[in-house]
């Protein structure tokens, strides 16, 4: 095996900042106090949609304790903010479009003032018609909320003849789906501290997944030179894509800036919820053809993303679902036709998938019923279509890189659950309990896509111990790609990994390495580490040559010492530092990757294709009272081919994360707004697993595949592993009770009424 | 948070008394899980916290025979350790079981759960079929509740302004007796209850036949509620078939009256309150009506 020749890659490695994790000792953003600091709250909108007449500060401004009092008026630069479009304002001055909107924040010298002190802020509203449903916000008569109308983004892709697809299919599938609106739910809110120090410098700790697309956002939003802009994020207490886009920092730095004091703000569960981003729930009706043979002939999509009020990622979202529309399959006549649309529905952005969870479940479905209509066993089916390298995917591009359907396939065969799955259904231990197995294939584009900039950054150090720290702009917030880090840098320096010191995430000490997302941080951040370590071995070697007075190619590296192989002569890696030392300086290099793309370019969808795509099959393996509706998930499976595992414990525990997410996305996730108002903005309404939910077991089944791109041909793996769980599920539902599930979350409520109507067609039948 | 006075009485005397004092502007707290949340939501009107659990004379549980007396301030965590619950009250163990989290059972009491009088309150539908009552006092009285006339509505309960919740009385299950506690949450762990509902029956001398039944249900009526319907027909019909459980069940229909809010619809609620009767009922069936 490829692995074995290695010292950490492949390996499990604890991560290593677990201890410190573990024992409570690390400080995120959110535990940051500042001497004499400032606390932040931030006035929200009163009405999901309506005018601003009027903003009175004065009463909150005479209040004793309190230092400043921002509106619009106070944004020097750009009042507004998005990765994409920088539509959504720091504060708002004529209207607000949702319930979370910024109008106004205030810095008091205690949290129960500064609440105070909002209370006191007088806002003259013209409410406006609530637009809550996207199908109606697209009609030309529809209110508007942005001017330009409320369509953000449409995106269409034809390939083929689908209407002939139509007359030549043997069986056609026509379904409804819909997905639901998800919170990332990290266990830090965005909270943080913000300052100017002696050096007229802003910093802006806050938890982010690109500290250095922050800068420029908030250097844009504050008319301030971004390289005074320090902006650190790290250890980040989980994001999931919640972190990708701004949210209170530019608030955070007005405050800061104005009051001339540290300020900080943390948001409570209730107001992270009802503030900032979500998942962008879907409705998309499908069409498929098949042949007999199972031979997909071909979809056509209707795919309605409701954007909530401002753009952020949206756009892409949308693209990425577009392109992930039909699934891994090869199929060469495709009609999708996708709309991006402005509602009041709070806001939504990158979420881990980015448009793949929603058509997932509804491609996952419809290969379910073609499975049991067409009578192939449903690995079988998904194999007879499955992309393989070579191939053209559904939107035309093809794929030259790694392709792991095959083997995740065959991998998620071999499971406990799917081995035993005739006996394991039969299990009946009460009349109304139901067992069943399901099954789901996906993908996932890893990176950036065509047309936009994907590189990877790191800068390496030797240290005066002779150790090395490694430097990379991307964020560990909790997937542990520090770790991963050390581990490439330790295999490729051959060197002890307590001897790697890793520092993430700050935009005055880190090479810029793209934004942490798309599950490219491994991927980009390490093939850059690796990078750097060669060319840091290279310099070794001339410095080493040199030593032992011997040809540079005599010159090979031992487990933390360099030694001339004919002489024998060896020196430790601290001894070549002090060398270095006294010669003047320790050297540093650094590191730059650009990720490969694809030769073509999709027209009209920007972004697409995507050039490497991590695979992964999952199964689950359900319980289900049919008098309730209640589901147990009793054990899961995934099959994940994410080339060659840099941390085995890591590819585990993300696999496990992912699976249960993926559980939440597909069982109970879904934040409920009614005319613009959320309803369960907390953790007893917001239903996501406990411990008691999680199976017992979920096995872990890694495919090796290797990605020649990658570092040790490592790809990455973050999205894919909760993208297929909720359609596993569904159709784990079906199995056991014949109920099919078109709407996640899959409550206890949607499967006993869900379950009543099957029962009620088959007596019908 | 809005500033409030806290008060810490030692003893029962001198909480009544600051009680009497205050009454009207005055909350009773004691594991505070329910009332604290409340309060950061603004919507407690009293700014004035009398804490009862430092007061010895409400904790503990006291075996008295027939009977099982409960201090309003002993801890879920407390009442599901102690050796007599499980044995002599399984309903109650089972119901209190699958209250909140680990964390949550530490400090709550079933003083609060009662007094809360949450629809839902898990710990309800178990004391109602238990026989359960409430002892309340005051400067001025001592009084004795049946548990179904303590409920007035959602958060209202026939507690007067200067009374506090004392203690709860339950009686024992014997031999004949079976039953059950059964809930359903939106998920297993840490879930607040769309539907909950208890059971006891007395077995009578013939086989499948019942002298006593006691059905209650939860989260499906402005508090909880007794099936009496569904109670008479366990007593009278021989329960000797699962089709005969579903039919008696469906009696349930008759008894309830829910509303949808964002934990379940009105639907869900009046179908899964059969159901759970039925489940709870099949399942003592299938077993022979054995205590397991």
């Amino acid at each position: 095996m490829e692995e074995a020749k290695y010292k950490y890659i492949g390996r499990s490695v604890p991560r290593i900042d677990a201890l410190e994790k573990a024992t409570g000792k690390i400080k995120y953003m959110s535990d940051l106090s500042l001497p004499n600091m400032l606390f932040g709250k931030i006035l929200r909108a009163k009405y999901p949609h309506a005018k601003i007449l009027r903003i009175d500060t004065s009463k909150a401004e005479a209040l004793p304790g309190v230092v400043t009092v921002i509106t619009h008026k106070d944004v020097p630069g750009l009042n507004g903010f998005g990765i994409v479009v920088p539509d959504m304002p720091v504060l708002c001055k004529d209207k607000v479009r949702y319930i979370g909107d910024a109008v106004a924040a205030v810095a008091a010298e205690t949290e129960t003032i500064a609440e105070k002190a909002l209370s006191l802020i007088e806002v003259d509203y013209e409410p406006l018609p609530i637009v809550d449903d996207p199908e109606e916000a697209m009609k030309e008569d529809a209110p508007k909320i942005h001017e330009e109308g409320n369509i953000h983004l449409h995106t269409e892709i034809k390939r083929g003849d689908v209407e002939k697809a139509f007359k030549e299919a043997d069986l056609i599938i026509e379904e409804t789906f819909f997905t639901g609106r998800q919170d990332h739910t990290p266990l830090e809110t965005e909270g943080g501290v913000a300052f100017v120090d002696e050096e007229g410098n802003l910093n802006v700790y806050v938890g982010s997944q690109y500290p250095q697309r922050d800068q420029l956002q908030l250097a844009r939003c504050l008319n301030w030179n971004p390289k005074k802009i320090r902006v650190v994020s790290y250890p980040v207490g989980g994001a999931f894509g919640r972190k990708d886009e701004l949210s209170i920092q530019p608030i955070l730095a007005l405050l800061a800036i104005k009051a001339k004091r540290a300020v900080k703000i943390t948001l409570s569960r209730e107001e992270s919820m009802i503030a900032y981003w979500k998942r962008h729930p879907f409705k998309m009706h499908y069409k498929v053809a098949f042949k007999n043979d199972g031979t997909l002939l071909g979809v056509d999509a209707y795919l309605v993303e409701d954007k909530g009020a401002y753009s952020s990622l949206g756009g892409p979202v949308l693209n990425l679902a577009v392109e992930h529309a039909c699934g891994p399959y090869r199929v060469d006549n495709v009609h999708v036709d996708g709309y991006a649309v402005f509602t009041n529905n709070g806001i939504a952005g990158a979420f881990r998938g980015f448009g793949a969870p929603q058509t997932a479940f509804a491609i996952e479905t419809i290969m379910d019923i073609a499975s049991r209509k067409l009578n192939i066993d449903p690995i079988d089916l998904r194999k007879k279509s499955a992309l393989r390298k070579g191939d053209k995917t559904s939107i035309g591009n093809v794929l030259s890189t790694s392709v792991g359907t095959e083997l995740v396939l065959d991998g998620i065969r071999e499971s406990n659950i799917w081995k035993n799955r005739e006996e394991l259904r039969k299990i009946s231990t009460k009349p109304w309990l139901k067992r069943g197995v399901g099954v789901a294939l996906t993908y996932q584009g890893t990176g950036l896509g065509v047309g936009i900039p994907d590189y990877g950054g790191a800068i390496l150090s030797m240290n005066e111990d002779g150790s090395f720290s490694v430097r990379v702009g991307t964020v560990d917030y909790g997937q542990g790609i520090g770790t991963s880090y050390a581990q490439i840098v330790a295999e490729a320096m051959n060197i002890p990994i307590e001897k790697v010191k890793v520092v993430l995430g700050d935009s005055f000490l880190t090479a810029d390495s793209g934004p942490t997302s798309a599950s490219r941080g491994v991927y980009t951040g390490g093939k850059a580490a690796l990078i750097a370590s060669e060319k840091m071995k290279k310099t070794l070697k001339e410095k080493v040559s040199k030593l032992f007075k011997t040809d540079e190619d005599n010159v090979e590296f031992g487990f933390g010492y360099v030694y001339d192989k004919v002489s024998g002569n060896k020196v430790t890696y601290e001894e070549l530092a002090k060398n270095f030392k006294e010669e003047g300086k320790l050297p540093e290099e650094e590191g730059y990757f650009l990720v490969p793309t694809a030769e073509i370019k999709i027209e009209n969808a920007f972004g697409l294709p995507h050039h490497i795509f991590a695979f992964s099959a999952h199964t689950a393996y359900v319980e289900v009272n049919t008098l309730t509706g209640e589901v147990s998930v009793l054990e899961g499976a995934e099959a994940v081919d994410g080339g060659i595992v840099v941390n085995r414990q890591g590819f585990e525990a993300q696999v496990e994360g992912g699976f249960v997410m993926g559980m939440g996305y597909g069982l109970t996730e879904h934040l409920a707004i009614e005319n613009g108002i959320v309803k369960n903005p907390n953790f007893s309404t917001y239903i996501i697993p406990s411990i008691k939910d999680v199976p017992k077991r979920i096995e872990t089944i890694p495919v090796i595949n290797p990605e020649d791109t990658g570092p040790y041909k490592a790809k990455g793996i973050a999205e894919t592993v909760m993208v297929a769980t909720a359609p596993a599920i569904t159709n784990a539902i079906y199995d056991a009770t014949g109920a099919r599930i078109f709407s996640i979350p899959a409550t206890p409520s949607v499967v006993y009424f869900a379950i009543k109507e099957a029962e009620s067609e088959e007596n019908f039948d | 948070m809005k500033e409030i006075d806290y008060f810490f009485p030692k003893t029962l005397e001198e909480a009544l008394q600051i009680l009497n004092e205050n009454k009207g502007s005055m909350r009773v707290i004691a594991g505070g899980t329910d009332l604290v949340v409340r309060l950061k939501q603004g919507q407690v009107k009293e700014d004035r916290l009398l804490d009862i659990s430092r007061i010895d004379a409400l904790k503990g549980i006291e075996d008295r025979g027939e009977k099982i007396y409960i201090g309003a301030t002993t801890t879920h965590t407390e009442i599901l350790e102690h050796p007599l619950i499980k044995t002599s009250v399984p309903i109650l163990h089972d119901a209190i079981k699958s209250i909140a989290s680990l964390q949550i059972r530490n400090i709550a009491t079933i003083g609060g759960n009662v007094a809360n009088a949450s629809p839902a309150g898990d710990s309800i539908p178990a004391l109602f079929v238990l026989n359960g009552f409430v002892f309340t006092k005051s400067i001025e009285e001592e009084r004795k509740i049946p548990i179904e006339e303590f409920f007035l509505g959602p958060s209202k309960t026939s507690l007067k302004e200067n009374e506090i919740l004392v203690g709860i009385e339950i009686t024992k299950m014997q031999d004949d007796e079976v039953g059950f506690f059964r809930k359903v949450g939106q998920r297993k762990g840490t879930a607040i209850s769309v539907v909950n509902g208890a059971v006891r029956l007395k077995k009578d001398s013939k086989p499948n036949r019942f002298s006593k039944a006691f059905v209650s249900l939860g989260a499906v009526a402005p508090t909880v509620v007794r099936a009496k319907i569904v109670e008479n027909a366990l007593e009278s019909e021989e329960i000797d078939s699962l089709d005969k459980i579903m039919y008696i069940s469906g009696l349930v229909f008759r008894e309830v009256s829910p509303i949808s809010d964002v934990r379940g619809s009105l639907e869900y609620r009046r179908d899964v309150s059969i159901n759970i009767i039925y489940e709870g009922l099949a399942d003592l069936f299938l077993n022979g009506f054995r205590r397991s």
